[in-house]
C-alpha cells in the first residue's frame, strides 16, 4: 500500500501544446496469493509470514520456513512444515491424498532481500 | 514448534467466542500439554443433558502425532472402553491423524461420535452388540442410565 501522487503542470497558453504534462507518478499495486486459504494448517501461522519454527529460530540457515509449497492437490503449507510432516506420512494433511510437490516459492517479503 | 503450535491454539481459543458445547481449556495454566474439555451430550441422543469430561494429553511432538484423548466421565458408548475411557476414533490413530486437526476440532469429532456410534468397531462389546442386534431401545436405555448416573449432576434423576 502506498500513497498515490500525481503532479501536473497546466500550460498557460492554449493552442497546439499539450494541455498538461505528467511530472511525477507513483503507481500502487495490490497482490495476493492465488490460494483459497491464507493459513498454514500445520503451524497455523499465516502463509505470508514465516512458519512457527522459522519465527522461533530466526537464525536458521535453512530457509524452508520462509518458503511455501503447493501440492498437486492444490493445498499449501510452509515448506518446512510440510517436509516435517511428510516424514511421518506422505499424504496431504488436508485431503489425505498422496503428496506431490507442484511448486515451491519464497515468501516475497522474506525471500529475496 | 510443538509448544508454539499449542500456544497458538491456546491464543486462538482465548480470542474466539467460547463454545458452550465444548468447554476446552488447560488443566493447569503452567502446562500447555495437558488439556480437558467438558462436552455437552448432543441433543436427540441418550447423552443429552450430560456433561462429559475429556482428557487431552499432547505428546511433545504434537501436532505431528495425535493427542491422547480419553473420557474421564464414564460413558456407555460402543466406541469407548467402559473402564478406562479409551476412545476408538480413526483420526486419533497415527495412520489417520493429520496435523491439520486441532484440539478443538478433535473435540468436535468426539462430540460427533456421540451422535453416530459405530457398532462395527466396538471397544464396548456389550454396547456394540446391542446396536448390532438392532436393540436400539436397549442401547439407548443403558446409555441414558449411565448418563444420569455419571454425567448429569444437574438433572433430576
Amino acid at each position: 500500500m502506498g500513497d498515490e501522487e500525481m503532479e501536473v503542470e497546466t500550460e498557460e497558453k492554449g493552442g497546439d501544446g499539450q494541455r498538461f504534462v505528467v511530472k511525477k507518478w507513483n503507481a500502487v499495486t495490490f497482490w495476493s496469493w492465488d490460494i483459497c486459504t491464507d493459513t498454514c494448517a500445520i503451524c497455523r501461522n499465516k502463509l505470508y509470514e514465516p512458519s512457527i519454527e522459522a519465527q522461533a529460530n530466526p537464525g536458521l540457515a535453512d530457509d524452508a520456513g520462509y518458503s511455501i509449497a503447493w501440492g498437486c492437490c492444490g493445498h499449501v503449507f510452509h515448506l518446512d512444515c510440510i517436509s516435517r510432516w511428510l516424514k511421518t506420512r506422505s499424504v496431504c494433511p488436508l485431503c489425505n491424498r498422496e503428496w506431490e510437490f507442484a511448486k515451491i516459492e519464497k515468501i516475497a517479503t522474506y525471500g529475496d532481500s | 514448534m510443538v509448544s508454539s503450535r499449542l500456544l497458538k491454539e491456546y491464543r486462538e481459543l482465548q480470542n474466539s467466542k467460547r463454545d458452550p458445547e465444548i468447554g476446552l481449556q488447560l488443566v493447569d495454566e503452567s502446562d500447555i500439554f495437558v488439556w480437558k474439555a467438558d462436552l455437552q451430550g448432543p441433543s436427540g441422543t441418550p447423552y443429552e443433558g450430560g456433561t462429559f469430561e475429556l482428557s487431552l494429553k499432547c505428546p511433545k511432538n504434537y501436532p505431528l502425532v495425535p493427542p491422547k484423548v480419553t473420557f474421564v466421565t464414564q460413558i456407555f458408548h460402543p466406541n469407548v472402553l467402559f473402564k478406562t475411557g479409551e476412545i476408538c476414533l480413526d483420526i486419533l490413530k497415527p495412520d489417520a491423524w493429520t496435523p491439520a486437526w486441532t484440539l478443538m476440532s478433535v473435540c468436535r469429532a468426539v462430540t460427533a461420535l456421540l451422535s453416530h456410534p459405530e457398532a462395527d468397531s466396538p471397544l464396548n462389546c456389550d454396547c456394540g452388540n446391542l446396536i448390532r442386534n438392532g436393540d436400539m431401545r436397549g442401547y439407548k436405555s443403558m446409555a441414558r442410565m449411565y448418563t444420569l448416573l455419571h454425567a448429569a449432576q444437574k438433572l433430576p434423576s
